[in-house]
């Protein structure tokens, strides 16, 4: 009973995930055409649309790393439902408070509400604190999630057996499975990073209720707004390799892969990294210490390093000279650790000081997050999905889909490609148009603008394949 | 060729390299179909990650003196150029500006080849201050955030117009954020 529910509330979460991706794309589709002079809507509509794509990415993205890791946690430990449900519902709540912020009460500081942006109201005097309060919903709902599954694997597994300590020693007893350790790095940081969201929130609405009489340091609420933004995105990519460890070999019909002193090594290393490695988002800031500054590059190299190195080698092991039973599902995942390497040069590039200094805000940060998420973690959660609503449905599906991977490959690297292009003419991001010096940036746009849409079209194909499934689950003779 | 254009070539050979290396992995696994377990470089794992974490130490310690923080840091600027942004609108002066009356600024002219320090902030929200050429490449940069002042240093050795743009997100007209100066 507990699992029909679970694959009901999973089914749930998948399809929800879906239609607010593709509201989302087409949101972004529109910013492209805007920016190409195709369409024209006021500054304020393309700003208030970038805020809620932004935010809604980053939040879809988030909740479907952990709703994959819920559902394939219940594998090894007892996790309440409970939980997953109260997310849910926070999450159902906390996305139309933000929605309401920026589409009714025109709300545009962008998803990172830079202070003291959030107070220079050009839109309604409530959707400001709507939207604080939105953030303050989604993080309360998401806080007792990865509470709860972290005290979930703590209950089956002592901290240090979580973290797979006893992989460095000869004699190691029992095995933690690489699984288990990603998503209790994963959860660790995404609690970290929540915590870090709550002081902030608290310090807007200490300044909001002060009406004047208290005021925050601009560069310390930098520093937070980073410290929050930078590290759940990244999570919810670990969230996503979690599944990946878990189910890749599973679907290949390999072996599973097991957890060594490196790969242990390697993911504690991680945490570690990805937590300091937010710095490199303020090197622009010269009155930063320059000591942060060494460290966020430093991090940056550092993080990718490990994490990178080990999953990019465990799946060359896996499929290398091997027969590989190959289905959409890990085709998804294959491509999606190809995305997430090849957008992590991207990133890589960027993250190195004097790079930033000629890159920093132009077309190139948009160029290598849509490359590590569009076509990387997205990817991950989209095999979890394919693979779940065909596990849900106990429909054996081993077609390879090429159509549907072809229209992926071309739409989303063609369209993160004009990024690149932009970013190296210098091409400034987050502009509703284009200064006319910039004489290939509306160009770039338009293409970009079409390549999204084949992207789409391969989405809104898997959509509809794996909606149908989901809902069969809620059925009663089915599951 | 400029720096930009230079990196956006590095990032598509690497980019090649592992589309290639994943193509070739996948179709590995279709011409060996039947076999079994013919593959594992444990060996080769610690190299590869040998290679690549020395490649990271080689990169960053060529990489960070270069920083802009070091930047001309033990000379002495002959010019000071003060930059106050406000929502939507840079004021420049050869003066320092008072950040309750802020003003019109003036048109800034700086000699070619010496060293200037911009010394910016901001009114108001977080702005970028970006300088671009007249070939619309970024030249140098830093934020303009309220209550610190950023001090860029540069040479600028071409004379010609430079136009300022806003490189962080700061509001409605953010996009048409901009001033200018002439160096001769």
């Amino acid at each position: 009973m507990e699992n029909k529910s679970l694959k009901r509330v999973t089914s749930i979460w998948i399809i929800t995930i879906l239609v607010l991706f593709v509201a989302s794309i087409l949101l972004g589709i529109i910013m492209r055409f805007n920016q190409g002079t195709k369409i024209n809507l006021a500054p304020a509509t393309f700003y208030a649309y970038m805020t809620t794509h932004g935010l809604t990415m980053v939040g879809i993205w988030v909740v479907a790393g952990m709703a994959a890791v819920h559902y394939l946690l219940t594998r090894y430990v007892k996790v309440p439902l409970s939980i997953n449900i109260f997310a849910m519902l926070f999450t159902v709540i906390g996305v139309v408070l933000l929605w309401a912020a920026t589409l009714v009460g025109h709300f545009h500081a962008a998803w990172t509400f830079l202070y003291p942006l959030p107070f220079y109201t050009a839109w309604e005097a409530w959707a400001t604190p709507v939207f604080l309060l939105g953030i303050g919903v989604l993080g309360i709902g998401w806080f007792v999630w990865a509470v709860g599954m972290l005290v979930s694997i703590l209950k089956n597994y002592s901290l240090s057996q979580a973290f797979a300590w006893q992989h460095f020693k000869k004699d190691n007893g029992i095995e933690t499975p690489p699984f288990i350790l990603i998503a209790t790095v994963s959860l660790i940081g995404v609690i970290v990073c929540l915590l870090t969201a709550v002081l902030l929130l608290i310090l807007y609405f200490a300044e909001y209720f002060s009406k004047g009489s208290f005021t925050n340091d601009p560069l310390l609420m930098k520093n937070l707004t980073y410290f929050f933004g930078h590290t759940i995105i990244n999570e919810a990519l670990y969230l996503g390799l979690a599944t990946l460890y878990e189910l890749l070999p599973e679907i290949s019909g390999r072996p599973r892969f097991k957890t060594t002193w490196y790969v242990a090594l390697a993911w504690n290393c991680t945490l570690v990294f990805v937590l300091t490695a937010f710095f490199h988002h303020l090197y622009m800031d010269f009155v930063q210490p320059e000591g942060f500054q060494m460290i966020g590059q430093i991090a940056s190299y550092l993080a990718s390093l490990p994490s990178a190195t080990v999953t990019a080698f465990s799946v060359v092991i896996l499929i290398y000279n091997n027969s590989i039973k190959w289905s959409l599902a890990n085709i998804l995942f294959f491509i999606g650790v190809m995305g997430w390497l090849i957008g992590g040069m991207g990133a890589v590039i960027d993250a190195t000081i004097s790079n930033n200094f000629i890159l920093h805000n132009t077309l190139w940060v948009p160029a290598h997050f849509h490359t590590y998420n569009a076509m990387g973690n997205v990817l991950f959660s989209l095999a979890f999905f394919w693979w779940a609503a065909n596990e849900f449905t106990n429909t054996h599906n081993d077609r390879r889909e090429r159509f549907k991977t072809i229209l992926l490959l071309v739409g989303g690297f063609g369209f993160v490609l004009m990024f690149y292009i932009g970013g190296a003419l210098s091409i400034p991001r987050r502009y509703s148009v284009y200064p006319e010096e910039f004489t290939s940036a509306a160009m770039l746009a338009t293409a970009g603008a079409w390549f999204a849409c084949i992207y789409l079209l391969g989405i809104v194909l898997m959509l509809i394949d794996i909606v149908k499934k989901c809902t069969r689950v809620f059925s009663s003779s089915s599951v | 060729m400029e720096k930009h254009q230079s990196l956006l070539v590095i990032f598509l050979i690497l980019a090649g390299l592992i589309a290639s290396i994943f193509l070739h992995i996948y179709r590995s696994s279709l011409i060996t179909y039947g076999a079994e377990g013919m593959y594992n470089p444990t060996r080769k794992r610690y190299f590869f990650f040998l290679i690549l974490a020395s490649v990271a130490v080689i990169l960053m310690s060529v990489t960070i003196p270069d920083s802009p923080y070091f930047m001309f840091a033990d000379k002495q600027p002959s010019k000071v150029v003060f930059v106050a942004a406000k929502q939507f609108s840079f004021i420049l002066s050869n003066q320092a500006i008072d950040p309750k009356k802020g003003g019109a600024g003036e048109n800034i002219e700086i000699p070619v080849g010496e060293l200037v320090e911009f010394r910016v902030s901001s009114l108001d929200v977080t702005h970028g201050f970006a300088i671009y050429d007249d070939k619309s490449n970024l030249v140098a940069q830093t934020q303009a955030m309220p209550g610190y002042i950023n001090k860029l240093r540069w040479k600028f050795n071409t004379p010609g117009t430079y136009n300022i743009l806003c490189l962080e997100f700061c509001g409605v007209a953010h996009a048409f954020m901009r001033a200018s100066f002439t160096v001769k």
